[in-house]
């Protein structure tokens, strides 16, 4: 309500208060169905967090259990997992990105149908690939690798076509008046534009694939998050504790070392 | 000889270029003048048909240009190499490769995609360059060239090509006064030396004096004007850039009120 209109009729503020009481009281009785649903309780709550403390208590001092060299490793699996799976995830998005930029294929209802089709895949995250590709190859590395790469495709797919979408068509054209096919004129026009561009975002997905890699891990799809899983199951919170600075650290290094690349490639 | 016969190009309800025909011969150098949106970027291209045209026909010493497909008309667009306002170089990629993209459409696929160049491409790519005074950039990527040094190297891109043709379209537009001399100079060599004709639009009546053999002049998509600089009077110059035809007729006259 404005000032001028709550001046002029005082009437309004007084339903402006029933109403904001109204739906507090609508709000309550929704977190309290909720919590009844849920079956949470005080008691449950405590015992919950008595148990997260001891946990923490047995983080301390972290501990590599005498296994150093096996999770360095299934570290190092986890990196070259990430890798493979940006690689194939890029060597699939790029034709894929290609065909789907508006100015490569001029056809505005192919165009539609493919970017939302892409848009459905995107929707499904890499942890939902990971379970089915695991139940499909087996335990390992290799189902891993596949939902990192499935995950990837359609987002790379789509901003491949963006930056496509939004290169200097002057270059392109200054090839194209040379006479040149289609081919080279993506290979020279369009391709020097772009390469930094997907670059750049190819060493983002795969930051971020190596951050995932270790949730895939934990459903069976190899590397640190299975050493992970393994060491929580037998309460060895000192080795998890290790684990999880190791991987820290690992994964800082890796956004370090790409965001200066990126910074090189600009 | 290219031959333009009854050339016409719409843009929706624009008329771009209207009922061109002309004749241009090898050795000459013709400006094309008038003011802004008179069609003579369009005309251009629709030799090379970057553009489409919408009528007409265009032959290159009776090669009906319009009639050809894919790899001929591929072809063509190499014999008739076009510079552009604002070079259309590929920034990122060094000076010598920009330059080799004016043989790249006669050289096979696959190591034109790994961008691999016999050497006697690459020697020519350095003479061309070399008469141009470009030669110290070679290595350089193009994108971090001056106005002025980008422009001469798409010149050694379209002296490349080994064109019959030459399609200036603004080609000292966006550059300074000195510059601007400098690239007219090389270009004017550069052809007059091949005796390849050149068809260049310019926005400045001086330079189109100075450096062409003969003056088209455009006005809402007509040619107004032909013959040698010469021939330009101060009235023919003042008919050319207010936009007035002679034997205008009133519904024209009121569009330009509108337009105004």
């Amino acid at each position: 309500m404005s000032v001028m209109s709550a001046q002029t009729r005082p009437v309004t503020r007084n339903w402006g208060l029933v109403r904001g009481i109204l739906w507090t009281a609508l709000g309550l009785a929704a977190v309290v169905a909720m919590i009844m649903d849920l079956g949470l309780s005080p008691k449950g709550m405590a015992a919950g967090f008595g148990k997260l403390g001891q946990f923490l208590a047995a983080m301390v001092p972290p501990s590599d259990g005498g296994d150093f060299s096996r999770i360095l490793a299934a570290l190092i699996e986890t990196l070259a997992m990430a890798l493979a799976g940006t690689c194939l995830g890029v060597l699939a998005a790029i034709p894929l990105g290609i065909i789907g930029a508006k100015n490569v294929v001029r056809n505005p209802v192919f165009h539609f149908i493919y970017r939302r089709g892409l848009d459905i895949f995107r929707g499904v995250p890499a942890l939902v690939w990971a379970l089915i590709f695991v139940a499909a190859f087996g335990l390992g590395p290799f189902g891993g690798v596949l939902a990192l790469a499935a995950a990837d495709i359609p987002s790379l797919s789509k901003l491949f076509a963006e930056a496509l979408e939004n290169g200097d068509p002057g270059p392109v054209e200054g090839v194209r008046a040379a006479g040149v096919s289609p081919l080279l004129e993506l290979r020279f026009g369009l391709a020097p534009q772009m390469a930094p561009i997907m670059a750049s975002q190819c060493l983002y997905f795969l930051e971020s694939n190596f951050r995932n890699a270790a949730v895939l891990g934990i459903v069976g799809a190899g590397g640190i998050g299975f050493e992970l899983e393994e060491r929580i199951r037998v309460f060895a919170f000192d080795q998890v504790a290790f684990i999880i600075l190791l991987y820290i650290v690992a994964v800082s290094l890796l956004d370090t070392a790409s965001a200066w690349l990126r910074r090189t490639l600009r | 000889m290219l031959e333009l016969t009854a050339l016409t190009k719409t843009f929706g309800e624009t008329v771009a270029v209207n009922n061109v025909s002309l004749r241009i011969d090898r050795g000459e150098i013709v400006g094309v003048i008038g003011r802004s949106g008179s069609g003579k970027s369009t005309l251009l291209r629709l030799i090379n048909r970057l553009t489409p045209a919408t009528s007409g026909t265009v032959s290159w010493d009776g090669l009906p240009i319009y009639d050809l497909k894919g790899r001929d008309l591929r072809r063509w667009r190499r014999r008739c190499a076009m510079i552009f306002q604002q070079f259309n170089l590929a920034p990122r990629l060094d000076v010598i490769t920009n330059v080799l993209i004016g043989v790249v459409a006669e050289r096979p696929l696959a190591t034109s995609l790994v961008k691999h160049f016999p050497a006697t491409d690459r020697a020519r790519a350095i003479r061309e360059l070399e008469a141009l005074d470009m030669v110290h950039a070679a290595l350089q990527r193009a994108g971090t060239l001056s106005g002025g040094q980008q422009q001469r190297v798409a010149i050694a891109r379209a002296l490349m090509q080994d064109p019959e043709l030459i399609l200036a379209d603004e080609p000292v537009a966006s550059l300074d006064p000195m510059n601007a001399e400098a690239v007219m100079e090389a270009l004017k060599t550069a052809t007059r030396e091949r005796g390849i004709p050149v068809l260049v639009s310019l926005h400045s009546l001086e330079i189109a004096r100075r450096h062409c053999s003969r003056i088209v002049a455009m006005s809402k998509g007509r040619i107004i004007f032909d013959g040698c600089p010469s021939g330009l009077s101060h009235e023919e110059v003042e008919r050319i850039y207010s936009g007035r035809l002679a034997g205008v007729t009133i519904a024209s006259h009121n569009d330009l009120e509108v337009a105004a």
